[in-house]
Formats: C-alpha cells, sequence, structure tokens
C-alpha cells in the first residue's frame, strides 16, 4: 500500500570535490512496509546511482547499514519508514569520521576493538583429544547477551563520552570484552582488566545509558561496562592476595 | 548536524588515504528528552558543590563567636536558604531514581559462587532502604529518639 511521497534530506560528502559535507534533498513515492533502507536504495536505484552507503542483509544481522535517522542512530533496515512524518533527514553515523556520503570511517572502530583482546585466551592450548569443552547453559547465560552484539556501532554514535573523548573504548569494544572475562572458557580475564583499567576505558564511561537505548539487538552495553567496572575493581583488589602467574 | 563533536573521535591510529569529513555529534542531542535528563544529572553536580561551600561556611561560622553563630542560625529561615534547601531535596530524589533505575543491570553475574538477586528484588532493596534512613532521620530530627 502506497503511503504516498516523503521527502529525503541525505548528507552528501565527495572528498575529491567537496570542501565540507553538504544536503540534497530527494522526494520519492514510498510503501507503506518499507524501512527506511529501502528507500534509500530506491534513491540509488531510481534517482542518483552515485549516492554511497553501506548495506548487505536488510535483516538486522550483518549491522552494516547503520545511519543517522532524523538525528538518532539506526540500523535502516529494521526501521520503519512509517513511523516518521512526511520528511527525513538521513546522515552518516555521527561521531565518526565521513568517507563520502554516509560511509563512514570504521578503522579506528576496528582498533579500539583488537585493544580488549577479542578471543578465547587459554595459559595451555587444549589438544583434540581432550574432546569439547563443555559449558552449562548458566555459564551460557553469563555471557550470551554480549555475544549478540552486531558490530553496527550505532552505541558509537550515541555515546557523549565518545564524541568527547577519542581515547575512549567504547561501549561495543567494552561489552565484548567482558562477554570474554565471563566465559567460562576463558582465561584471559587479567589481561583484559589490566587494560580496562587503564586510560581511557572503562571509568571514563558516564553511564549515560544512550548506548543501550539504541542497541538494535538489546546487549545492553551499558550494563556490559559498568559491570566490567565492578570486575575490574574487583580484580585488582584481589591481586594484593592471589599471586599472579605473570606478575 | 549542529555540533563538531573532538576531531579525533574514532579515527584510526593510521589515517587512511582517504581526506574524511570530521566526526559530528548527533544533531538530536540538545533537544532530545533523554539527553536533556543525562544533561540535567550532570548540572545536579552544581548544587552539591554549593552545598559543600555551605557547610564549609558554616564550620567557619561556628568558630567566629556566638553572635555569628547565632547570626548563621537565622539565617536557615531565610526564604532564599529554605527554597535553595527545597531545589536540593528535588535534586537528591531526581538523582537517586536515575542510580536505583541504573544500579541492578550494573552487578556482576556473579561474585564467585554467589549470584546477585533478581533486579526487581534489588531494585525494591534500594527504595527500602532509602526509606528506612530517611525515616531514621525524621525520627532523630523531630527528637522521637536519641533525644
Amino acid at each position: 500500500m502506497s503511503l504516498g511521497t516523503k521527502k529525503f534530506v541525505i548528507t552528501r560528502f565527495d572528498p575529491d570535490r567537496d570542501t565540507e559535507p553538504r544536503t540534497e534533498e530527494y522526494e520519492i513515492p514510498v510503501q507503506s512496509d518499507w524501512k527506511v533502507l529501502d528507500a534509500i536504495n530506491f534513491i540509488k536505484d531510481e534517482i542518483d546511482g552515485s549516492l554511497s552507503y553501506r548495506w548487505s542483509c536488510r535483516m538486522a544481522v550483518c549491522g552494516s547499514c547503520g545511519m543517522m535517522v532524523n538525528g538518532e542512530p539506526k540500523l535502516t533496515c529494521k526501521t520503519a519508514l512509517s513511523s516518521y512524518g512526511d520528511s527525513l533527514t538521513i546522515e552518516p553515523l555521527a561521531n565518526f569520521p565521513t568517507i563520502r556520503d554516509l560511509v563512514v570511517e570504521m578503522d579506528g572502530f576496528m582498533d579500539k576493538f583488537q585493544k580488549v583482546k577479542p578471543w578465547i585466551i587459554q595459559a595451555k592450548e587444549r589438544a583434540v583429544e581432550e574432546g569439547p569443552q563443555h559449558q552449562s547453559p548458566e555459564d551460557l547465560q553469563a555471557f550470551k547477551q554480549f555475544s549478540m552484539c552486531i558490530n553496527c556501532t550505532l552505541c558509537y554514535s550515541a555515546c557523549p563520552v565518545v564524541a568527547t573523548d577519542p581515547e575512549f573504548l567504547g561501549p561495543a569494544a567494552i561489552a565484548l570484552g567482558h562477554r570474554y572475562n565471563m566465559d567460562s572458557r576463558d582465561e584471559g580475564a587479567d589481561e583484559r582488566n589490566a587494560v580496562f583499567r587503564g586510560e581511557g576505558t572503562i571509568f571514563s564511561c558516564s553511564y549515560a545509558n544512550e548506548c543501550s537505548e539504541v542497541c538494535p539487538k538489546n546487549v545492553d552495553p551499558a550494563g556490559a561496562v559498568n559491570q566490567a567496572k565492578f570486575n575490574a575493581v574487583v580484580d585488582w583488589a584481589s591481586s594484593f592476595v592471589v599471586k599472579r602467574e605473570k606478575e | 548536524m549542529s555540533r563538531a563533536a573532538h576531531p579525533d573521535a574514532m579515527s584510526p591510529a593510521e589515517p587512511g588515504r582517504t581526506r574524511t569529513a570530521p566526526p559530528q555529534k548527533p544533531a538530536s542531542w540538545p533537544s532530545h528528552p533523554r539527553m536533556r535528563v543525562y544533561t540535567l544529572f550532570g548540572w545536579t553536580g552544581v548544587l552539591y558543590l554549593l552545598i559543600g561551600f555551605g557547610l564549609l561556611e558554616t564550620a567557619w561560622s561556628l568558630g567566629q563567636g556566638e553572635v555569628v553563630w547565632d547570626a548563621k542560625l537565622a539565617s536557615f529561615s531565610h526564604p532564599a536558604y529554605v527554597a535553595f534547601h527545597l531545589l536540593c531535596l528535588v535534586s537528591v530524589v531526581f538523582v537517586a531514581v536515575r542510580f536505583f533505575r541504573l544500579f541492578p543491570k550494573s552487578q556482576p553475574a556473579r561474585i564467585g559462587p554467589a549470584k546477585p538477586p533478581p533486579r526487581p528484588v534489588i531494585l525494591a532493596g534500594l527504595y527500602a532502604v532509602w526509606l528506612g534512613v530517611t525515616a531514621l532521620f525524621v525520627a532523630i530530627l523531630s527528637g522521637a529518639i536519641f533525644s
């Protein structure tokens, strides 16, 4: 069913021609079952093929179609067009440098990601003959929520600390580090907690809770960051009592 | 977008080959209800700073003799002083409610073998302790106990 027409004000930026981002307006016919991404795809397919943006799965799994819709970070494949009025403003994700149009620079995010060592660390590699390492449903429950992150980086766009402190590791990276700390198979919590206690990490978080408000997968990164604060303090205090091998 | 974010926000350690447009804060922040609450929460710090100065000044006047101290006590009934403390009361309630809302999910999944109680129980416990402590102070200040 047709919803009539809507106006889209889209940020454009060509690094070869533009000194700074500008906007272009497109008025297009839209359908009632469209997501915001469908409208942007329509503009690219039918009106302006030069419009650049990222998208892939169209089902809120790949995390690549994050954009600012009317000033709020949204996964555009999951955001119904019918919930907006006659005019929408589409911008690249806030708090990120823009490469072109709606495409943002992700390398800074990947740099932060690697710092939290987002992989299972074990002191001794497990032999194949030892068989699978079992986890109870309770073990899984301890970290499952934080493993649902799709790295869409909406939380970085919503975070007031990311906007002002370039050193801040940010919600998704800390949540992922916390996820591995909570994994019963992992033995790397000491290493990650040492990272977490450094400058620009968990204690830079002012608990605005915006990351959790905008998360499209209900990961609750703010909860993870603040649980990580508690665990890092306990880890630091216990280091006076229990001697660590690596220390 | 309305305001520039830190120019190095989310910048890679090694700059890419393409020139980029600088990062911007979300345009919705100044008007968004959640961000207004967060900003208001930050501004409550100013009130607590003023209370701190007031406490220091009161302690100082205690050492300046009976006349100064009596004048200080009399100033406590000034309408401006009462209004300021009513504002502080509203602020404390606002900060407490916000803190209570966020506190339960900050609890670790477990500490050794111990697991925290369900979040509604933590929340109810926080309010119960708050009401209990408030009742205790009211009883002390009204002279009902320890008089």
